[in-house]
C-alpha cells in the first residue's frame, strides 16, 4: 500500500513537470512544424536565471521563479526571430530548423557554462517542509510544483480557448494558409508561441531545479521526456500531451517503485518504441501533412 | 502481359541499366592523380612519426579516419535518404562493445574480433531500422533517440563485462602494433590500418553515392510517393540503407575500440553525436564529399584553437551551426564549390551531385 502511494505521488509529480515541458513542444510543433532542439536550453536558462535572482541576489522565491519565466521567455523569441524567422518559407525548413535550434542550444549550453562553471548547483525549495502520509514522505515543494504546474497548465488551455491570440494560435496549427488569408499575422503568432514555450520551459527549469540540480546539460534528460511525452500524447494536440503527461509519469514511476530506478528508464523507451510500432502517431495525433 | 520491347525502352529502365557519364565520376578519375594521392597518403605517416608533434598530428588523422567513417554513414541516412536517425554513435558503440568484449573476454585475436563489430552494428540497425521504417520525422528522431539511450543505459548500467561497473570496455586488447615495432612505427600501422578502412568506406560510398541505389534513396527522400510510385520500395531501400549505414559505422567503432583499448560510454552523451552532426553540416548535408571536408575541418580546428579560446571551442560550434542553418543551408562544400567555379570559370568543372 505505501508502494502504491508513493508511486502515485511521484508519478502525479513528474507528470506535472513532463506535462509544463510537453506542452511547449507540442505547442511548437502544432502551429511551426518544427522540433524544438533547443527545448531543454531554454529550461536551463529558467533554472540558472531562478537560482541567481534567489541565491546570489537575495531575491524572494516567487519572484526568482518569475525571473527565470522572463528569462526562457526571452530567449526563446531571440531564437524564433533571429533564426527561425528567417527560414520560414524554405523546402527544407525541418532540417533546417533542427539544425538551427541545435545550434542555440548549444550556444545556450556554453554560455551557461563559460558564466557559472561545470559545476552542479542546487536551489533551496520555495517552501521547505514535509509531512507524513500514509507512510509517504510528502515535500511541500513537491505539492507547489504539482499545483502551479496544474494552474499554468489551467490558465494556458484558457488563453488558448478564450482569448483572440490563443485562437490564433490555435487557427494557425489547424490550417496555416487559411489563418493566413484570414488575415492572421502568421509570423507574429508564431513568434507568440515561441515566448509562450520558452516561458513554460523556463518556468519547468526554475521549479525542477529545487528538486534535482542544475547544471549546463540539466536539460537534455527533462527534453528528451518531454519528446517522449508529445509523441505519446501526439504530436500537436494540447489534450493527448497532458493526458501522455501524467499517463507516462505515473508508468516512470510506477517502474521505479516496483522494478527499481534502474530500469525506469529503459523500460520507459522499451514501452514508447511499442507504442509508436502499434499507433505510430499517439494517442490523440494530429496528421503528417507536410506544410511550410 | 506487357510488351518486351515497350518494358525495354521506358525510362525507368534505362536509367537502371545505364547511367548519366556525370552520375559516374568514376568513369573520368584521373589515374596519375589517384596513384599521386595513394603514394602521398602512404608516405605521410613516416614523415609525421619521425618527431614528436607529427606523432600527435598522425593520432588525430587516425581519428579523422574513424570519424570520417561515422559521418559519411551517417551522412547516408541523414542527407542522402533524408531520415533523421540520431542512433549513429549507438551503432558506433554497438561495433565497439561486440568487438571489445569478444577480444577481452573470449581472448579472440582483435584481427578477427573486429568483423563481429560490423556484424553486430547492422543486426541493431536492422532491428530499429524495421519500426522506424513506418514512421517519419519527428517520430524517427524520438525513437532513434530512444534507442541511444537504451543503448547508453545497457553501456552503463549492463552485464559487468559491457559496462564494467559504469566505466566501460577497459584494458581491450589492442592490435598490438606498438608491442612490435614500437609506439612511432606502431602508430604508422594503425594509420594503415585505420586508412584502409577508410578508403573502402569511401569508394563503397562513393559508389553507391551515384549508383541507381542512390538515386532512389534520394528520390524517396525528395518525394516518397512519386518514387514509390515509380517502382522504388520504400522498405527495401530505407532497410538496405539503415543497414549499410551502420556497418561501416560499426567497424569504425571496432576499429576505435582496438585503437583506444577502451570504450568510455561517455561518448553516447549527446556532445558527440552534435560534434559529428556539426561535420556533416558544416561540410555540407547530402553531398559526398561534405562529410568528408567537414570532419577533417572540425578534427584540425580544436586542436589549432586550443589554449585561450577553448572555452569557446563549443560556443563556435553552435554559432556556426545556427549560421549554416540560416545562410548557408547547403553546407561550406557546395559553397566553396561555387566560388570555384566562378574563380576557374570551367563550365565542365564536376557536376554538382544531384543531392
Amino acid at each position: 500500500m505505501e508502494k502504491l502511494f508513493q508511486a502515485v505521488y511521484s508519478g502525479i509529480l513528474y507528470g506535472s513537470i513532463y506535462g509544463l515541458m510537453a506542452i511547449g513542444l507540442t505547442l511548437i510543433w502544432g502551429s511551426l512544424r518544427m522540433l524544438n532542439m533547443a527545448h531543454g536550453a531554454l529550461y536551463v536558462v529558467g533554472g540558472f536565471v531562478a537560482w541567481t535572482a534567489l541565491k546570489l541576489w537575495g531575491f524572494p522565491p516567487l519572484l526568482a521563479l518569475a525571473l527565470g519565466v522572463v528569462a526562457g521567455a526571452l530567449i526563446g523569441l531571440l531564437i524564433q526571430v533571429l533564426l527561425i524567422n528567417r527560414l520560414i518559407g524554405r523546402p527544407s525548413f525541418f532540417n533546417a530548423a533542427m539544425i538551427a535550434t541545435v545550434g542555440a542550444a548549444i550556444m545556450i549550453e556554453s554560455a551557461t557554462l563559460l558564466i557559472y562553471g561545470p559545476r552542479v548547483k542546487q536551489m533551496p525549495p520555495l517552501i521547505s517542509g514535509q509531512f507524513k502520509f500514509t507512510g509517504v514522505v510528502i515535500q511541500y515543494q513537491g505539492l507547489v510544483i504539482i499545483a502551479i504546474s496544474a494552474v499554468s497548465l489551467i490558465l494556458l488551455s484558457l488563453f488558448l480557448k478564450k482569448t483572440r491570440y490563443g485562437l490564433a494560435i490555435q487557427a494557425v496549427s489547424q490550417q496555416l494558409d487559411a489563418a493566413r488569408l484570414m488575415g492572421i499575422p502568421t509570423v507574429l503568432t508564431f513568434m507568440m508561441v515561441m515566448t509562450l514555450s520558452g516561458a513554460l520551459a523556463g518556468l519547468g527549469g526554475g521549479l525542477l531545479s529545487s528538486v534535482f540540480y542544475i547544471a549546463p546539460t540539466a536539460g537534455y534528460t527533462p527534453m528528451v521526456k518531454a519528446l517522449v511525452v508529445t509523441i505519446f500524447g501526439g504530436l500537436g494536440s494540447i489534450k493527448g500531451t497532458i493526458w501522455a503527461a501524467y499517463i507516462i509519469g505515473l508508468l516512470e514511476a510506477f517502474l521505479q517503485v516496483y522494478l527499481g530506478p534502474s530500469y525506469a528508464l529503459p523500460g520507459l523507451f522499451l514501452f514508447m518504441i511499442l507504442m509508436l510500432v502499434i499507433r505510430p502517431r499517439g494517442l490523440f495525433g494530429l496528421g503528417e501533412m507536410q506544410r511550410l | 502481359m506487357i510488351n518486351e520491347t515497350a518494358l525495354s525502352e521506358s525510362g525507368a529502365n534505362r536509367v537502371a541499366k545505364r547511367l548519366d557519364p556525370a552520375a559516374g565520376p568514376w568513369a573520368k578519375t584521373n589515374p596519375v592523380a589517384l596513384v599521386a594521392i595513394i603514394l602521398v597518403l602512404l608516405a605521410m605517416p613516416w614523415v609525421l612519426a619521425s618527431f614528436s608533434t607529427g606523432r600527435f598530428i598522425l593520432h588525430l588523422v587516425i581519428l579523422f579516419f574513424v570519424w570520417g567513417i561515422v559521418t559519411q554513414s551517417w551522412n547516408l541516412i541523414l542527407g542522402v535518404g533524408g531520415i533523421f536517425s540520431f542512433a549513429q554513435v549507438a551503432f558506433f558503440v554497438i561495433g565497439g562493445i561486440a568487438s571489445g568484449a569478444a577480444a577481452q573476454q573470449l581472448g579472440v585475436s582483435p584481427f578477427i574480433s573486429i568483423w563481429l563489430a560490423p556484424i553486430a552494428a547492422t543486426i541493431a540497425a536492422l532491428i530499429i531500422g524495421l519500426p522506424s521504417l513506418r514512421l517519419r520525422g519527428p517520430y524517427v528522431v524520438l525513437l532513434t533517440l530512444a534507442f541511444a539511450e537504451l543503448v547508453r543505459n545497457f553501456a552503463t548500467q549492463g552485464p559487468k563485462w559491457i559496462a564494467g561497473g559504469g566505466y566501460g570496455l577497459r584494458d581491450v586488447p589492442k592490435f598490438g602494433f606498438e608491442g612490435i615495432w614500437g609506439t612511432a612505427t606502431g602508430r604508422v600501422a594503425y594509420y594503415y590500418v585505420g586508412m584502409i578502412f577508410f578508403m573502402i568506406a569511401t569508394y563503397v560510398i562513393w559508389r553507391i553515392f551515384y549508383s541507381p541505389i542512390g538515386m532512389s534513396f534520394r528520390a524517396l527522400r525528395d518525394s516518397e510517393t512519386y518514387a514509390t510510385s515509380r517502382g522504388v520500395d520504400p522498405f527495401r531501400f530505407k532497410l538496405l540503407l539503415f543497414a549499410l549505414s551502420a556497418f561501416f559505422t560499426g567497424l569504425a567503432g571496432g576499429f576505435l575500440v582496438h585503437y583506444n583499448g577502451s570504450q568510455a560510454p561517455t561518448i553516447l552523451n549527446f556532445s558527440l553525436t552534435i560534434n559529428l552532426l556539426a561535420m556533416i553540416v558544416l561540410g555540407g548535408w547530402g553531398t559526398f564529399w561534405g562529410p568528408i571536408l567537414g570532419t577533417a575541418l572540425l578534427t584540425a580546428l580544436p586542436e589549432i584553437l586550443r589554449g585561450p579560446l577553448e572555452n569557446w571551442r563549443n560556443m563556435g560550434m553552435g554559432a556556426s551551426l545556427a549560421l549554416i542553418a540560416v545562410f548557408a543551408p547547403e553546407g561550406l562544400f557546395p559553397l566553396l564549390q561555387n566560388w570555384s567555379r566562378k574563380l576557374f570559370g570551367r563550365k565542365n568543372a564536376e557536376q554538382r551531385p544531384p543531392g
